[in-house]
């Protein structure tokens, strides 16, 4: 049959209801009596003829009522009725009504906004045109098992020319960039791009063009697109500025294209791209510092792109053994693969929130039973007056959907509240992976629409269910307010309450390790003091200091300069500054021995810092010196190691003027002048990695971040250390100002995060919880009152009608913290990866919360506890 | 013998009200006097049955409907065949004829 004409016969007779059914009194009127008139033919009076049609053919009434209800729109008009109805029943009970819709609208939000915040990340696609082809090659290096590894410039040109798989590939390095108008200088995040970078992601730009091959060709890879927020904010959304030059690091660069302003790449906000001129030159023999993006030809598996390529990289480490050996690629889909570090706590957070909305709707299942119990009457008496129970559930299931509909509108507004609220937790500094906007749209309306209906299903059927089996005959001969027949909830009230408690254990135990692995964190001694430092990133244009003794000059003249301003105790400089999630590395060997190819030496991790460095970060100098002004560029080259060096590459052994060949830099060896204390680099869960510490004055970097020892308050001093640099070059770019401690801070921002939310969550859940304990309790004493007014007559102390008040509650609580026990076992899998020197099993934190647990719910049972002591046996039995 | 066109095989009263209305248009009475006949008695049809049937062969498209004098001057609503009722009505006989033949053959066989 089909749908349209359906369709629109119920709507006529929905909308049109008055004239359809005249018609259809006036056809059936005129039906019946025809047949009567053919009976009085037959010699009958008109009142038999008029009876034995009724008889035979059925009445107008019951005809009508049966044509009526055949089509779809009658079930519309009784679901109609039913939710006035409704809407009726639960403005008559506004306590109740306030409680559960305020109840659901906590779970529901709660959900829509963590869903938000997973579903921007996680699930929704790359916003790019076929996103599922867009993947991530890493270098993997078989020796020290680490899949994704930054790739050697060399080995992208061969992935690039020889990978079957791929339709285009780009390498990406990013760094930050001074760009320069009309004399003003700004840094912002840069991108150098190969030029097939916009043609993997397929995004064309907003204006002008993006990179074409002769950009990438070294010499003429002179232009710059810009982000269209750089291009509104600097230079006004002026659409003149294609072909213009503007100064990108001392050089003129032409503007080709502004890229639209939704777009963005995973993980790095930049807001300029410049062309990666990539050769096949000596110079990028060693050394790995590319991103590798690339899009899958149609119809190509990821599976057998990871077999394309350990082909090719089979080749590379042929080609190039001496620095490929035991190095091999591998190829992730890219949303993973950025995600990949927010996946589980953003997972975690959503079961969190899950387990919320569980525990809401067992509270609110729990309300309507109770109320289900003082209907017991109304109910009776709807199905004597011949409602089918099945109507009977309609109608009660039509009470939850208004219920769970109203909590949905009120959630979604906790949801926005909470989601700002959230995303403020989100420091800056430490974005998410992906930088598209988080807000209520569409996807998140439609999780929270289905989200409510599956509540309205949990929380309402069962009830629906037990409430609508009414014994009538006892119903309706007690006559009592309460009415028989309905008892016996209270069993699976209990069961609900046990729940409850039990999933608001599991978040108490998840919320306990966060906050205690979250508590080890901050407390571990990152080997350096953080207090009264503040940190500032310099960048220099090669145009400018291309030279290498100019630009260890500079260096040292912007920290002598920084050193004699006032309230500036001590002042240091290093690459990489830590908790940044920067790490370089570089193999070694000792140059008292043959030295073995790259790929067969040893690595470590190494820094280039100044001459001052520990002093200002507060780390010792163990042994032998610090870099000092005599170590310049034209001296022997000196290095410094750290303690976990010594003890890692040469234990017990005094390595004080060790020679040592760095693969990195240098071709003559480095003498080790010292040995310095451990400290955290890259991150503060990292323990500290054996680094060799090398002097900015002998290999000096382009890029440095200063670190200033302040004598008071850090953020007093920035003013002027800004301006001791410029004292030395005023077109000097400054960026990422900031003390120390605030480096610390967003270092654990994340841990901090999930630790927050879910002590929110669990403390949500906890009062929830013990709002059910509560209520069960006070129920059961309310029922048992006649009983405890006899214990008492027969002589029983309030102190025993306590104990037996929170008797029941302990037991629940008891039978839910075992539960719970046996749960967080099951699931400290889960939480293993999130933790911080803490196990999943921890045993004072298990401990801790159900002793926590018992006790509150000890606390919620103490009202109806109070109610019972205050019985008096008098009342309570000629309450009967 | 099945006395309600519940009774009836499952969709088989549309197929009887299209036959019926093939002839020529009628109103309600008609139809349900007209089945009366042609099965000697075997289907009589309350009117609750007949116009559901109605109204959803309507709403189907496969009948139209008119207000009409009767012959005895008394207004009534006329239903008449569209052409896809016509088109559904023959397809229905050949599958129904096809099924008749079939369940026979099951049924003699021994």
């Amino acid at each position: 049959m089909s749908l349209l004409p359906t369709m629109f016969g119920g709507l006529r007779s929905l909308f049109r209801k008055q004239r359809v059914e005249k018609e259809l009194d006036d056809e059936l009127r005129g039906f019946l009596d025809m047949a009567a008139e053919e009976k009085m033919k037959q010699g009958m009076s008109r009142k038999e003829a008029l009876r034995s049609v009724r008889l035979e053919r059925g009445s107008l009434e019951v005809s009508r009522e049966i044509v009526h209800t055949s089509g779809w729109e009658s079930f519309v008009e009784t679901c109609w009725q039913d939710l006035r109805v409704a809407s009726r029943t639960l403005l008559k009970s506004p306590g109740f009504t306030v409680v559960a819709v305020l109840t659901l609208a906590l779970g529901i939000g709660t959900n829509s906004a963590i869903f938000s915040v997973v579903d921007a990340i996680l699930l929704r696609p790359l916003p790019y045109p076929e996103p599922d082809r867009l993947v991530r090659v890493w270098e993997s290096s078989v020796k020290y098992d680490s899949p994704r590894n930054v790739v050697n410039p060399l080995n992208f040109l061969d992935w690039h020319d020889h990978a079957q798989s791929f339709e285009s590939t780009a390498a990406i390095s990013s760094l930050t960039t001074n760009l320069s108008r009309n004399g003003q200088l700004i840094a912002v995040q840069g991108m150098q791009v190969t030029t097939e970078f916009f043609s993997v992601l397929r995004v064309p730009p907003f204006l002008g063009r993006t990179f074409n091959s002769s950009d990438g060709i070294a010499g003429q890879d002179h232009s710059v697109i810009l982000s269209y927020k750089l291009w509104r904010h600097q230079f006004g959304e002026d659409r003149t500025i294609i072909g213009q030059k503007i100064d990108v690091d001392g050089l003129p660069c032409e503007v080709i294209g502004i890229m639209p302003e939704n777009f963005s790449f995973p993980k790095i906000n930049a807001e300029v791209w410049t062309p990666l001129p990539l050769a096949r030159t000596e110079e990028w023999r060693g050394g790995r510092f590319l991103v590798v993006a690339a899009r899958l030809k149609p119809g190509v598996s990821i599976d057998q792109a990871r077999q394309d390529m350990l082909r090719v990289a089979d080749f590379t480490a042929k080609a190039r053994p001496e620095y490929d050996k035991n190095w091999s690629a591998s190829v992730y889909p890219m949303l993973g693969d950025a995600t990949r570090g927010v996946s589980r706590p953003l997972w975690v957070l959503l079961a969190s929130v899950g387990f919320l909305l569980l525990i809401a709707c067992a509270n609110v299942a729990n309300l309507l039973l109770i109320r289900g119990t003082c209907r017991g009457r109304e109910m009776a008496v709807r199905s004597a007056l011949g409602a089918a129970r099945s109507r009977i559930i309609q109608q009660l299931f039509v009470e939850s959907l208004l219920l769970s509909a109203t909590g949905m509108l009120v959630g979604l507004i906790f949801a926005h509240l909470g989601l700002r609220g959230l995303l403020a937790l989100i420091p800056q500094s430490a974005p998410l992976p992906r930088s598209e906007p988080i807000s209520i749209d569409g996807r998140v309306l439609l999780f929270t629409f289905f989200a409510s209906l599956l509540t309205a299903i949990l929380f309402g059927l069962v009830p629906a269910l037990r409430i609508s089996r009414v014994d009538l005959q006892n119903a309706l001969k007690q006559g009592t307010l309460r009415g028989g027949g309905v008892g016996g909830h209270q069993t699976l009230r209990r069961c609900f309450v046990v729940a409850e408690v039990f999933l608001a254990l599991l978040l108490s135990v998840g919320a306990g390790l966060m906050l205690r692995s979250f508590a080890r964190l901050v407390a571990v001694d990152p080997g350096f003091n953080r207090q009264h430092l503040l940190t500032m990133h310099i960048w220099t244009a090669p145009s400018r200091y291309g030279d290498d003794l100019k630009r260890s000059q500079y260096f040292g003249r912007i920290l002598s300069e920084i050193r004699n301003t006032p309230g500036v105790q001590s002042v240091g400089s290093t690459h990489f500054l830590p908790l940044t999630e920067r790490v370089s590395g570089s193999c070694f060997s000792p140059a008292d021995k043959p030295a073995p190819t790259p790929a067969e030496s040893p690595t470590s991790q190494f820094l280039i810092i100044s001459a001052g460095y520990f002093p200002a970060m507060g780390t010792a100098i163990q042994v032998g010196r610090d870099f000092e002004e005599h170590d310049n560029f034209s001296s022997p080259h000196v290095a410094i190691v750290n303690q976990a060096f010594v003890n890692h590459f040469f234990p017990g052994q005094n390595i004080l003027g060790k020679q040592l060949q760095v693969c990195w830099k240098f071709k003559e060896p480095v003498e080790i002048v010292g040995i310095v204390s451990d400290a955290r680099q890259a991150h503060l869960e990292d323990a500290p990695e054996p680094t060799i510490f090398l002097s900015n004055s002998q290999v000096p970097m382009y890029f440095a971040t200063i670190v200033v020892r302040a004598a008071g308050d850090p953020d007093q001093i920035a003013r002027s250390v800004e301006a001791a640099i410029h004292d030395v070059d005023p077109d000097q770019a400054v960026s990422d100002i900031k003390t120390m401690e605030a480096v610390f801070s967003d270092s654990v921002s994340s841990p901090r995060f999930q630790a927050i939310l879910l002590l929110v969550f669990a403390g949500l859940a906890v009062t929830l919880a013990m709002i059910g304990v509560y209520g069960v309790v006070s129920y059961s004493v309310s029922e048992r009152t006649h009983e405890i007014g006899i214990r008492v007559a027969l002589g029983a102390a309030s102190r025993d009608v306590v104990r037996l008040v929170l008797q029941e509650a302990l037991i629940l609580a008891g039978i839910a913290v075992c539960l719970g026990l046996a749960g967080s076992l099951a699931l400290s899998r889960v939480l293993q990866k999130l933790l911080f020197e803490v196990t999943p099993t921890d045993p004072t934190t298990l401990a801790s919360v159900c002793c926590a647990i018992l006790i509150v719910s000890a606390l919620a049972a103490i009202l109806p506890a109070r109610r019972a002591m205050r019985v008096d046996p008098m009342v309570a039995l000629r309450y009967e | 013998m099945p006395e309600k066109p519940g009774d009836l095989v499952q969709g088989t009263l549309d197929m009887l009200i299209l036959k019926t209305l093939a002839v020529q248009p009628m109103h309600g009475y008609g139809v349900a006097v007209r089945l009366e006949q042609m099965s000697q008695g075997v289907f009589r049809l309350n009117a609750g049955s007949l116009f559901v049937a109605f109204q959803r062969l309507q709403r189907a498209g496969l009948i139209k409907s008119e207000w009409k004098s009767t012959e005895n001057s008394r207004r009534a609503k006329y239903y008449a065949l569209t052409d896809q009722g016509r088109k559904r009505l023959n397809s229905e006989k050949r599958e129904w004829g096809k099924q008749v033949a079939a369940i026979a053959r099951i049924l003699e066989a021994s």
